[in-house]
């Protein structure tokens, strides 16, 4: 039998606020446990939540470049149950109406397969404690309990894990470009569930799903899935069926493990939260922060193939690094060379910093000096050549003028002086003369080599081919 | 005992003499979970205007209200060693206008309970005869101030838990307008019905406490922006033209006979002082319909907002082989039967396949009630009826489960005023059997100023200003 996979992703994302979604406290990662609290956050009696006007214009942001249809009527519900890390015994989030419905999103895959993805919702709640279990007891911090949080989550459009990965990384560069969120999946910022079920080609039933949950990076997601559609097929292959459940992925097994079963739904007794009436939103302010929104990935994309010439290769990978892509747009304020440009911060700057282990964020190099030393090739003062030894002294901090002048690097570029020593390196090499005469075009990048030798490179090679080409011909 | 008479003895005196008397009337009330260190609020004094409104006013906080460094136990188990690290706004707001806080006082288990017999430390006693309960669930509070200790006492009402205790003990009891005054700090019992309340001796005393008391609090999202007037220089008791509507399903459903005269004959005083007397009815249906809808919004809310409980962070923690049994252990140690039972009930409301035929119900029936109130207030300055149709129960008599057609509509039409959120007032209007009784009033949203008018008017009627046991014997 053929079959065919569905799934639907379940995407949350930490929101960059610098408080927390419904208390004052600061919102931070990596701090000391439990110093960014307040009662609030504790769950302390007594407390009552506020929402933070921040993360609703980050919601709506997000859902904007989803294209979801805004609610401007903002309600929040209570999911009730009991857990450790819950401290008030219920999340408050938004069951009954989110702030964004029924969007979409374009992605591609590596292979190139393009598609639309359906989102279904997307809405604002409250993050939980973390958890630390060991044989001694568990330890929590509720420095991230109430950081703020969209849920996004898709319609079961995706069809195998080529598509998830593409889904979730196009989302991430999304929200990395609005400022949304942080996406780092590595520390949690961006947590990514999977429902994967499969079904026989063609049905329009949905087969018993399956849950994967706490998947870290963009490539476990694709893994993860592969695996659980492979694991499935085998069980139903065999006559057995797919139990609901939740379940992880095991790296080093390749292998998706189950967490628990899930004996029917969770009854949350989701209920309207009393101490938040229901906010409505000024239809200015959300203009406002529609009509100033970063500018999307999509869209920068557009304009490095069409304002900047790049080809659509070039364009992708600036885009989907947005560092490499904002230092790219630096550049291009001091230089018109744009493809030049696209090669230098797309190859040689990355290698640069990846050979002397530098982060992106703490990279030495000026945009304008980058600018400047390929305005000086494009002119000819230097050669390329010449611009390797510059750039590794640029990606120094150093201003490329500096470094030329101080290695006496001045491209000869005179055309007579140029010309004299052509002239003197044909008189020496009769027998290169005589074998262009014969045909043997390798003569002239002989001639070239000997008169690069004598300038000690400072020759302009593009220059000198052409002098050497027309004296050849005199003679 | 009201402000004024308060005020005769200097600041010390009136402090240390509150706490004496507190702990002197604490066997027969047991009206005291905690008593609060007054030397260091009289030493703070001195940064404090001496014009403050509440200047070394002694006060008292219902166990619920928050406040820093002061053990808060919302008369429950599971808060006995509760030090709360923050105050509650209310409690600033006190601090700021100079009030002493002598002592927290006991209330029915997290508001839980309209007799105060359902308290950690023990049922409450009401002064005027000690047999008998003071109601609840703000009864500590209510019989302080009615026994003489304290001039002002502040409550929280969700059902009518300061209009009521305020009723069965002769005193003043005031629920103003909800989100007029900010709920922050406040140990919740059901948020969308919950509200601070307070009781004192004197009209005018109430108007002082809500311009202390009133007032936006950016931390309670529901606190209102509406300015606060002052109440108490604008308090004028002359009724003429006002429109009163006797509530007749209340006053039909009561069958003693004093307390129906009594309340007659204020009409008639009323009447003679110019304002227009007449009736409305509210649907029957609808009257019958408050209690039990009030009890599923509540203890529905109130499941969840007790979910916080859990011996985790704060609080009584019963130790177990897994977080999750420490948090079952702790509960069902800390959580007295009734409570649980409420919880239980709640949760039953709020399960998926039960939530339409009954929380979702309830939440109409609630609109309906409150459209009814409305309607009724669109030709009426107020909505009156009297407080109670009994002075207060013997202990032994009363219980929060009991549950008969005599107390239905009597009894509990009072929630109309949390339901909708309007203001709504107690106060003293006589005695039967020794034992005083009143009334209550409902006014428009933020009209608490018709209600000190009126109430003044009464007052002056009743001659009831600053009654207490103690004025009383």
């Amino acid at each position: 039998m053929k079959y065919e996979t569905v799934i639907g992703i379940e995407i949350h994302c930490e929101l960059k606020t610098k408080t927390k979604m419904f208390s004052s406290a600061p919102v931070a990662f990596g701090e000391v446990a439990n110093t960014c609290v307040n009662e609030v956050d504790l769950g302390h009696p007594g407390t009552l939540p506020c929402v933070n006007k921040e993360a609703v214009k980050l919601a709506i942001k997000a859902a904007t470049a989803l294209k979801c249809e805004i609610d401007p009527l903002v309600k929040f519900d209570r999911k009730n149950y009991y857990y450790s890390d819950l401290p008030k015994g219920f999340q408050i989030t938004q069951q009954f109406h989110p702030i964004g419905k029924g969007g979409c999103i374009h992605i591609e895959t590596k292979d190139g397969v393009e598609k639309d993805i359906r989102i279904n919702r997307i809405h604002m709640e409250e993050d939980t404690a973390k958890q630390f279990h060991s044989e001694a007891g568990t330890l929590i911090d509720f420095n991230r309990a109430g950081t703020p949080l969209i849920e996004i989550v898709s319609e079961p459009d995706i069809r195998n894990g080529a598509e998830a990965a593409a889904y979730v990384e196009k989302l991430r560069t999304l929200l990395l470009y609005l400022g949304v969120s942080d996406v780092k999946m590595e520390e949690g910022s961006m947590r990514c569930d999977v429902n994967v079920s499969i079904r026989e080609a063609g049905s329009d039933t949905f087969g018993t799903k399956t849950e994967v949950k706490n998947l870290n990076s963009i490539s476990n997601v694709q893994k993860a899935i592969d695996a659980e559609v492979e694991r499935q097929i085998a069980l139903v292959s065999k006559g057995e069926k797919v139990v609901q459940a939740t379940r992880r992925y095991d790296e080093t097994q390749k292998t998706t493990i189950l967490m628990r079963k899930k004996e029917g739904d969770v009854d949350y007794k989701f209920f309207p939260e009393p101490n938040i009436p229901p906010i409505r939103l000024d239809a200015a302010w959300i203009k406002d922060i529609q009509e100033h929104m970063e500018e999307l990935p999509d869209e920068r994309k557009a304009r490095y193939m069409k304002e900047n010439g790049l080809k659509e290769y070039d364009a992708s990978v600036l885009v989907a690094n947005r560092d490499l892509g904002d230092f790219f747009d630096a550049v291009c304020e001091h230089t018109k060379n744009f493809k030049k440009a696209a090669n230098w911060v797309i190859v040689e700057l990355p290698a640069a910093l990846n050979k002397d282990n530098i982060k992106f964020a703490n990279n030495p190099c000026e945009p304008k000096h980058l600018a400047a030393m390929i305005n000086m090739v494009e002119a000819g003062e230097i050669s390329g050549k010449q611009a390797k030894v510059v750039f590794e002294e640029i990606m120094k901090g150093k201003d490329p003028k500096t470094v030329v002048e101080e290695k006496g690097m001045k491209q000869m570029s005179d055309t007579s002086e140029l010309l004299a020593m052509v002239t003197s390196v044909l008189d020496a090499n009769p027998q290169s003369i005589e074998d262009f005469k014969n045909g043997k075009d390798r003569a002239v990048g002989f001639l070239v080599g000997q008169v690069m030798k004598a300038s000690k490179g400072q020759a302009n090679p593009a220059l000198t081919n052409k002098l050497i080409q027309e004296e050849l011909k005199k003679r | 005992m009201d402000f004024e008479r308060a005020r005769i003895e200097d600041v010390e005196t009136r402090v240390k003499s509150a706490v004496e008397r507190a702990k002197e009337k604490q066997e027969e009330l047991n009206a005291v979970v905690s008593f609060v260190d007054v030397d260091s609020q009289l030493a703070d004094l001195a940064n404090k205007d001496p014009h403050a409104p509440l200047y070394g006013m002694p006060i008292v906080l219902k166990d619920n209200v928050n406040m820093k460094g002061v053990r808060t136990t919302a008369s429950s188990r599971i808060l006995d060693n509760y030090i709360p690290v923050y105050d509650a706004h209310i409690s600033e707001k006190l601090k700021e206008a100079g009030a002493i806080v002598i002592a927290k006082s006991s209330m029915d288990e997290l508001g839980m309970g309209g007799t105060n017999k359902n308290a950690y430390t023990g049922k409450v006693n009401n002064p005027w005869d000690t047999m008998r309960i003071s109601g609840g669930s703000s009864g500590g509070s209510a019989v302080l101030v009615a026994s003489g200790v304290v001039p002002f006492a502040i409550g929280t009402d969700t059902g009518d838990s300061v209009r009521k205790p305020a009723a069965y003990n002769g005193i003043i009891g005031m629920k103003p307008t909800y989100g007029r005054i900010s709920r922050y700090g406040i140990i919740p019992y059901a948020s969308s019905l919950d509200h601070v309340g307070y009781f004192t001796t004197a009209i005018e005393d109430a108007a002082v406490a809500l311009e202390v008391l009133a007032g936006r609090d950016d931390r309670d999202m529901t606190s209102s922006y509406e300015p606060v007037p002052n109440y108490a220089s604008d308090i004028n008791s002359d009724i003429k033209g006002k429109k009163i509507a006797i509530l007749d399903n209340v006053q039909e459903a009561i069958t003693n006979a004093e307390i129906k005269e009594n309340f007659d004959a204020l009409m008639k005083k009323l009447q003679a002082r110019g304002a227009i007397v007449e009736h409305v009815r509210f649907d029957d249906k609808l009257m019958r319909a408050m209690l039990p809808v009030y009890y599923i919004i509540a203890n529905a809310e109130a499941t969840a907002n007790h979910s916080n409980l859990d011996g985790i962070r704060f609080g009584m923690r019963e130790d177990g082989a897994s977080v999750e049994e420490v948090m079952i252990n702790s509960r069902t140690k800390g959580l007295c039967p009734y409570v649980r039972k409420r919880f239980v009930i709640g949760s039953y409301s709020l399960f998926e396949e039960n939530q339409e035929k009954i929380f979702r119900k309830a939440q109409k029936v609630r609109r309906l009630i409150v459209e009814e109130l409305k309607k009724a207030l669109a030709g009426y300055d107020i909505v009156i009826a009297s407080a109670s149709g009994m002075i207060a129960p013997k202990s032994e008599d009363s219980q929060d489960e009991h549950l008969s057609k005599d107390v239905l509509v009597a009894e509990n039409y009072m929630v109309m005023g949390n339901f909708s959120g309007y203001p709504s007032m107690s106060m003293p209007t006589g005695f039967v059997e020794g034992m005083p009784i009143g009334i209550n009033m409902t006014a428009k949203p933020f009209a608490e100023q018709t209600l000190f008018n009126i109430g003044k008017a009464i007052e002056e009627e009743t001659g009831l200003k600053g009654n207490d046991v103690e004025v009383d014997a």
